[in-house]
This record gives structure tokens, C-alpha cells and sequence, in this order.
């Protein structure tokens, strides 16, 4: 099935994983940091809002790589759009459109709502797909493996019921 | 090595946006238990990753000598609610974190809302942490959940 992105034909899932896996270590074997990106909102948070809680010694310790490889993934975006047919602002939504047909503003609030529960949800877990799923996984964390069933259950019951039951 | 963090995450980027990982559509089809693509995706990148880890581990040495920083992470009651409420927004979204900031570069516009709700409600966390500390259990304010 093609990406939204440009209708472009996606990577088969074991190059992609491949890909995944090379960044991840990379990082650890060359940094000496282990990957996890959610406490990127943390760092952007403590740019802008005077917390005790980002100011905390270990979220800092991390800023002067985070804040450079979230930067680097917003590129990393921005490369692929170009080089898969060309960059242009979009509104498309795939599946949500066929579904749902919110306009821009109702897409806007939708999102934002996601966020707010991304946002509180992964800072509270103390992490995400990447750091719990990918490298807490690998590192055979137990609370790595709680976040990744709790996020997988979450995910799979909001999506059930919103395109079996509600977008029906 | 701040270059060296943009490339790393320019890389990481890029292959989140060709794998599928920052498609709505690849995401809900996960969850709707409709395509392996998703699962295939996350499982090879821990295949790969897990017995690389435990090489580097034993080796405990970066390529610079110092000594691996891979200790686990500090446990406390936020992970099941943590994890249940950032499943529920990952749906929603149909984006984690990591491609909430790829499809800002892509162009998604709607993917600036995401961000935007991402940090209000880590904001929002970060105010009310001293007081959700006892009943979760969560670590000294010092320490907090964890840098994943």
C-alpha cells in the first residue's frame, strides 16, 4: 500500500527495521546515549517554561544530543517529501478522510487532542516506541515491556472503536 | 557531535517517513490488526538491536572507551497509565513522537497541532508531577519517570 507522503511505495518493513536498528546503535556504540525521543518535548518544554521538573539534572544531561536529533528528524521529513516527488504543505489524511471529512480547523483540534494524550501519556510512562518499544525492549527492561503492552492496548482499543464503531 | 546527532536523526527521520511508521494510514491498520507491515517493522529493528546490545554490553566500551550508559530505567507505577494514555493518542494522532516531528518536515500541517498538544500535555505533566508522585509511585522529581 503507498504512503500518504507523495503516494511513494514504502521501504519493505525488515530494511526499514534494519534501518531503525543501525541509528539505535549507532547512537549507544559512538554517543554513548541510548535512543528515546518523547523527552524531546520535555527539552522544549524547559526552552520556553521556568519547571522544576525540566530542570532536572538528567533531562539535561541529554539536551545537547536530543535537541539536535529531533531537529535532524524534522530534515530527515522534509528529505524524504523532496525526494520521493517533491515537499508541499498537506492536509491529506488518508484513511481519517474517507472516514470522518473533518476540514482543516476540525483536523487541527483532532490533533491536538492526540497530542495532549501523547504528550501526558509518554512523559508519564517515561517514554515511547522508541524508548520502550525499540531500546527498552532490546535491553530487556521489564518496565520497557509494561509501557509497550500498556501503549499496544491503548492504541489497538482507541482504533477498534473508533473506526468499527464510531466512524461507522 | 552536534552534527553528528542532526545526521543520526536525519537518518532516523528519513526512515520513518519511507517505512511507514509516520502514515496514518500504516498505523490505524496496525492497530485494526489489517497489516503485519507495522509489526514486522518494530520486530526486526529489536531483533537487530537486542543481540547488538548484549554484544556491546559485554564489551561495555564505547568507540571512544568510555563505559556503556545502558543501566534500566527507574521503575514506578506511571507505565501501565503512561503507556495506556499514549496508546490512546498514538490512535488518534496515528503518529508517536518520533513521527509527530518527521511529518512536520514532510508537510504535514496538521502534525504542528500534534506537536502542540505533545507539549501542553508534557507541560501539564511536568506542573502536576510533585502531586501525581504519591499515588503512582513515581521517582524522586530529581530522578523523574525516565529519558525515553
Amino acid at each position: 500500500m503507498p504512503l500518504i507522503l507523495n503516494n511513494a511505495l514504502p521501504l519493505h518493513w525488515a530494511v526499514g527495521g534494519a534501518g531503525i536498528a543501525a541509528v539505535t546503535l549507532c547512537l549507544l556504540f559512538v554517543a554513548n546515549r541510548r535512543l528515546g525521543i518523547s523527552a524531546g518535548f520535555e527539552d522544549v518544554c524547559a526552552l520556553v517554561v521556568q519547571q522544576p521538573y525540566f530542570a532536572r539534572g538528567s533531562l539535561r544531561a541529554a539536551r545537547p544530543w536530543r535537541l539536535p536529533f529531533v531537529a535532524g528528524l524534522v530534515l530527515g521529513g522534509f528529505l524524504s517529501a523532496v525526494s520521493s516527488g517533491g515537499w508541499e504543505p498537506t492536509w491529506s489524511l488518508g484513511m481519517f478522510d474517507q472516514a470522518v471529512g473533518l476540514g482543516p480547523a476540525g483536523k487541527l483540534a483532532w490533533m491536538f487532542v492526540g497530542g495532549l494524550f501523547i504528550g501526558f501519556g509518554t512523559r508519564l510512562a517515561g517514554g515511547c516506541t522508541s524508548g520502550h518499544g525499540i531500546f527498552g525492549l532490546s535491553n530487556l527492561e521489564l518496565p520497557s515491556l509494561v509501557t509497550t503492552i500498556s501503549f499496544m492496548v491503548g492504541g489497538v482499543v482507541t482504533t477498534q472503536v473508533l473506526y468499527r464503531v464510531v466512524f461507522n | 557531535m552536534t552534527l553528528l546527532y542532526i545526521l543520526l536523526g536525519t537518518v532516523f527521520g528519513f526512515v520513518l517517513s519511507r517505512s511507514g511508521a509516520s502514515d496514518y494510514n500504516y498505523i490505524q491498520r496496525m492497530f485494526l490488526f489489517e497489516d503485519f507491515h507495522m509489526y514486522g517493522l518494530i520486530g526486526s529493528a529489536i531483533a537487530v538491536t537486542a543481540p547488538a546490545l548484549w554484544l556491546l554490553r559485554r564489551s561495555g566500551r564505547t568507540t571512544s572507551g568510555r563505559s556503556l550508559q545502558a543501566a534500566a530505567r527507574p521503575r514506578h507505577h506511571g507505565h501501565v497509565a503512561g503507556g495506556l494514555l499514549f496508546g490512546v493518542g498514538w490512535s488518534i494522532a496515528g503518529m508517536c513522537p518520533g513521527p509527530i516531528f518527521v511529518n512536520i518536515g514532510e508537510g504535514k500541517i496538521y502534525a504542528v497541532a500534534a506537536l502542540a498538544g505533545a507539549l501542553v500535555g508534557t507541560g501539564f505533566f511536568g506542573a502536576i508531577y510533585t502531586r501525581l508522585q504519591a499515588p503512582l509511585r513515581l521517582p524522586p522529581l530529581a530522578v523523574g519517570t525516565g529519558e525515553g
